[in-house]
């Protein structure tokens, strides 16, 4: 399913969005606090699962 | 690299101080949306009758312009690509050729223009002794136009803040001698609207203009121009003009707007931050406290001064360095580049790069941590070059 793919693509590009929103709330020492780091986790759970969804959809 | 463009990275990387720069900074929202919304025409895929921007009903286009208008206290506005085309719409419709317009003379460039687009004349109104524009000194230009004249001028374009020193402006005192007068009242609310509450009735204006890219969150160029039932006749006027070959009508577009407006990534990134925007002007006095507690901690460099009105009541300020990092620019190799070096070496920009005299920046939306930091910095630079630090 392409359609699945494509709304992966933008899921994991919404989340990297929020990461830069992170680099921004925490520059320039980018000292993350325990919610910040709770965040950066998820996010880079979300894009590798949405990275998952891709590869399978497409690729596999 | 997109090509051989550089992808921006200063607002991950940096502590941005840029003037104009601060406000428009996008929520993750509006970033979002420039990512899912960027092809052309993107917020024409359903559009129908009445075939106008402002009455899409998917995406809410219809509905954010009722909103927009109840957030600003006025009846109807407008999604404009700049609040230099809110002026444009706004004097077009009022002003004709040899007409006075009274505007601040700390007025932006902008305005004088779409005043001499029309063939108009402008008549700026003197600052007090703090730099600010009072309803007195209004009220007095009014009578020298009259006198000069022999007529009163068509409109009144008043800055609630000017873009020079972020001062406060007697809007108030303005609106009360445009009713006293009865001319009409535009007021440029650039740096208010959308980091401060705006209540366009409770000012006594008739229109009120503001920036999406200077403080909306928004993306270049987006801006609103709202008005009165009243006035709304007037500045969103229809066309009536008919082909003559044709018989062609185009009826509902506006004739101010050139039809449609804002299409696109930019109105629907100014819909994304509305959210956020609408709950962060609910926290003005916060940013005043950071920007204060910056100001205080930048004047205990000896030398150093400050040019706009204390307390600030805005985050835009203009400082002077001539009498501490300019002393020290004036024997340094890199003359007043040193001073940016030493704030990018610190991860700070946006300061007007080899200014060392008179030179302006704006602390919003930084978080406490961020001034604080800021602040800590320029005491280091201080310090290093034997500037005394009180």
């Amino acid at each position: 399913m392409v359609e699945k793919a494509v709304e992966e693509t933008f899921e994991a590009l919404f989340a990297l969005t929020d990461l830069r929103q992170i680099f921004r709330d925490t520059k320039p020492t980018y000292r993350f606090n325990s919610e910040q780091k709770r965040q950066i986790r998820d996010i880079i759970e979300k894009v590798r699962g949405s990275l998952d969804v891709i590869e399978k959809e497409l690729i596999k | 690299m997109i090509g051989d463009i550089e992808v921006r990275g200063r607002e991950e990387l940096f502590i941005n101080i840029h003037p104009i720069q601060a406000a428009g900074r996008l929520t993750p929202e509006a970033m979002k949306a420039m990512i899912a919304y960027g092809d052309g025409y993107s917020t024409c895929d359903w559009c129908r009758k009445p075939f106008r921007l402002d009455k899409i009903s998917r995406p809410p286009i219809s509905e954010f312009h009722l909103e927009l208008a109840e957030f600003v206290g006025m009846d109807q506005a407008r999604v404009v690509p700049g609040a230099r085309r809110g002026f444009q719409a706004v004097v077009s419709s009022l002003v004709e050729k040899g007409d006075s317009v009274i505007v601040s003379s700390l007025a932006h460039y902008t305005e004088f223009l779409a005043v001499e687009d029309v063939g108009g004349v402008v008549k700026e109104v003197p600052l007090d002794e703090e730099n600010v524009i009072t309803g007195e000194n209004t009220a007095q230009k009014i009578e020298k136009v009259k006198q000069d004249t022999g007529k009163l001028p068509k409109l009144i374009l008043m800055d609630h803040f000017d873009y020079m020193f972020g001062n406060e402006h007697d809007i108030h005192g303005v609106g009360k001698v445009a009713r006293d007068y009865c001319i009409p009242f535009s007021v440029n609310c650039v740096y208010s609207l959308g980091v401060m509450p705006i209540d366009g009735r409770e000012m006594g204006a008739d229109f009120i203009v503001g920036s999406g890219h200077k403080s909306f969150a928004s993306p270049a160029p987006s801006g609103v121009v709202a008005t009165t039932d009243e006035w709304a006749d007037k500045v969103f006027r229809t066309t009536q003009m008919v082909g003559d070959v044709s018989k062609r009508r185009f009826g509902v577009k506006e004739v101010e707007m050139l039809g449609c407006t804002l299409m696109g990534a930019n109105l629907i990134a100014m819909m994304a931050s509305f959210p956020r925007v609408r709950e962060r002007v609910k926290h003005w006095d916060d940013e005043l406290k950071k920007s204060n507690y910056f100001i205080n901690e930048f004047l205990k460099i000896e030398g150093n001064k400050v040019l706009s009105e204390m307390p600030r009541k805005h985050t835009l300020t203009k400082v002077d360095t001539t009498g501490s990092f300019d002393k020290i620019a004036r024997t340094h190799k890199r003359r007043g580049f040193f001073f940016s070096d030493e704030l990018k070496k610190r991860r700070i920009v946006g300061e007007f790069s080899g200014a060392t005299r008179q030179w302006k920046l704006n602390t919003y939306g930084l978080t406490w941590d961020q001034i604080k930091y800021l602040a800590q910095s320029f005491h280091g630079i201080a310090k290093k070059y034997g500037i005394n630090v009180a």
